[in-house]
């Protein structure tokens, strides 16, 4: 009896200890899920942390007809759309909460700015803004980074960035003048328009484009266009390095002055000779009109290659 | 705190406070913020200054006067009841405020203005300086096809001397050159200059003090972009350089002339870009 009290007591021990080693195994299994948790809980404390660094602020202004819009930012897009046409809306969005937004109006002007703190980087000072203008008002855009983007206006645009993608879609009746040092420019359908493009090394895109002058200079970017050059204006495509492609329909009406002085030129519609002062050379440029020349078209490039193109 | 506000309390706080003394969120707005801080450390170069001027050199009330009536006029001085806070105390003197106008970083696009008009005055100086002797030439008699084309100064253009033939063609005018021979030989002559310049990489001269300076400016503000900037500058002096070497050898070519001003606006525009938009 005592031998089998012995084991009994021996195998209630062991229970216990056994017992005992689950009960430190799960304490050790708990521990390791609170520690879970805590990371857990830390890491969802930052993450809402930098979430919140982020922020959203608007402001919203009463206009009259015409008035003046400057937004000025060095990092960060600029996507403008017509609103209501008395009230200019800005929605700015800070990346982090170092960056500030001055704004302010002066009767019917209104001036927006983003202003950053000491150290801030591309990702930390960026402030986006989206803006709902009336269609007529005046618009100056600057932004380093960009994109800046415009449509559906009829007001005078001035934008201007040093890599920021430019983008102006469907606006008409006014200046639209846009100043870049590499970044792309695109014009799609600006109706009567007095556009006026420079850049360093952009290239420039325009489909329907038109008004009484269309005037693009450019260092080494190429030049695409793609439209009818309207009636009564004057179109002057200028490129250092880069190519130009003009594509234009069969039934056109412009004089056309083409010249590279290093590139080659060729085109292929029935121009009629005209007279002109620059001497033509063969393959280098030409000079001639289609249908009643009602606009004048000239490409200039230094060393590169010109083409003109029937649709 | 946001820059705003300081430039409200700024005044009362140099003038007020113990040297050296600012509250804790001032400090922390300006050790964050190199405009404000700038603009403080400047304030506190005049007032020092200032104190050390001797009375004797004081000028007459007058002067202060008028001084104060032009800054009004202007729009530079504004009473404090329009900028100070509502809890600014009652006994604060009456003074007016120097407050400026626009952002601080606006002031310094003001030197793109002469920088700009240097590039296009030396610009259409180069031009009208080629334009010269072509003009000279077209008055007097027609030269022979032999005549050797004049070599290009080293300091303009390295390139242009090395890779100009010693029987190059003459810079006579087209009007001048009335037979087809003369003309094709121009012509093919004309070729031959540009695939030798073509063919051999311009040497890339040193960069001139302005260009200098503007990169300089440039890498203090923003670092990063300075690279950007040099590659940039240097695609524009290249295109110049191209189009000055190509009228060396061709100086009566009106396209060419019209190139060279575009490229110099060009680098207007780049002067303009970098510095009117890095703050």
């Amino acid at each position: 009896m005592p031998a089998a009290g012995a084991a009994f007591f021996m195998a209630r021990l062991q229970r216990t200890n056994l017992q005992k080693t689950r009960v430190h195994l799960a304490s050790i299994h708990l521990a390791s899920i609170q520690d879970t948790m805590v990371v857990t809980l830390v890491l969802a404390t930052c993450l809402s942390a930098a979430a919140f660094a982020e922020s959203k602020k608007e402001y919203r202004y009463t206009v009259g007809p015409h008035a003046n819009i400057s937004v000025d930012t060095q990092y960060g897009a600029i996507s403008v759309e017509p609103g209501s046409s008395d009230e200019v809306v800005v929605t700015a969005t800070l990346k982090s909460g170092n960056v500030e937004v001055d704004e302010q109006q002066n009767g019917n002007r209104i001036e927006i700015a983003s202003h950053l703190l000491r150290g801030l980087d591309q990702e930390a000072g960026q402030v986006d803004y989206e803006l709902l203008i009336p269609p007529d008002a005046t618009l100056n855009l600057r932004s380093s980074t960009g994109p800046l983007s415009v449509e559906r206006l009829q007001g005078d645009l001035t934008l201007e960035g040093a890599d920021a993608v430019v983008n102006v879609r469907n606006v008409g009746n006014g200046h639209v003048h846009v100043r870049t040092m590499r970044g792309p420019i695109t014009l799609t359908d600006v109706r009567n328009g007095h556009v006026e493009i420079a850049s360093i090394s952009g290239d420039v895109h325009m489909t329907s484009v038109d008004g009484p002058l269309v005037q693009v200079n450019l260092g080494s970017g190429r030049i695409y266009y793609d439209g009818n050059f309207g009636s009564g204006g004057n179109y002057r495509f200028t490129t250092h390095t880069g190519d130009i492609e003009a594509l234009a329909p069969a039934n056109v009406s412009a004089g056309f002055r083409a010249h590279s002085v290093l590139g080659r030129v060729q085109h292929d519609f029935p121009l009629q000779p005209r007279h002109s002062r620059y001497t033509v050379e063969a393959g280098r440029s030409f000079v001639g009109t289609a249908g009643e020349a009602a606009s004048e078209v000239v490409l200039r490039s230094f060393s590169g290659r010109i083409r003109l193109k029937q649709r | 705190m946001t820059c705003a506000e300081v430039r409200r309390v700024l005044p009362e706080i140099l003038d007020g406070g113990p040297e050296g003394v600012f509250p804790a969120e001032f400090e922390t707005h300006v050790k964050s913020c190199p405009a404000c801080s700038d603009l403080i450390s400047d304030l506190k170069l005049i007032s020092s200054e200032a104190r050390q001027l001797a009375a004797n050199e004081e000028p007459a009330p007058r002067v202060w006067v008028r001084i104060a009536a032009e800054l009004r006029a202007e729009g530079l001085i504004r009473e404090p009841a329009v900028f100070d806070p509502p809890r600014e105390p009652e006994s604060a003197p009456n003074r007016s405020i120097l407050f400026p106008t626009s952002p601080r970083r606006r002031w310094s696009a003001w030197w793109l203005v002469p920088v700009a008009a240097a590039l296009l005055v030396a610009g259409s100086y180069v031009v009208s300086h080629k334009q010269a002797p072509q003009m000279a030439k077209q008055q007097a008699p027609a030269t022979p096809l032999t005549t050797p084309a004049p070599v290009a100064s080293a300091a303009t253009s390295p390139s242009v001397s090395a890779s100009a033939p010693s029987a190059a063609p003459t810079s006579a005018p087209a009007s001048a050159l009335s037979s087809a021979p003369q003309q094709l030989a121009r012509k093919s002559a004309k070729r031959t200059d540009v695939v030798a310049s073509a063919a051999k990489p311009a040497v890339e001269p040193e960069p001139s003090a302005e260009d200098q300076q503007f990169l300089s400016v440039v890498s203090t503000r923003a670092p990063s972009m300075r690279a950007t900037y040099e590659s940039q500058l240097k695609a524009v002096n290249a295109h110049i350089r191209e189009v000055q070497a190509y009228l060396e050898r061709n100086p009566g070519d009106a396209e060419a002339r019209q190139h060279l001003m575009d490229a110099y606006q060009q680098k207007a525009l780049l002067y303009q870009i970098a510095l009117d938009r890095i703050q």
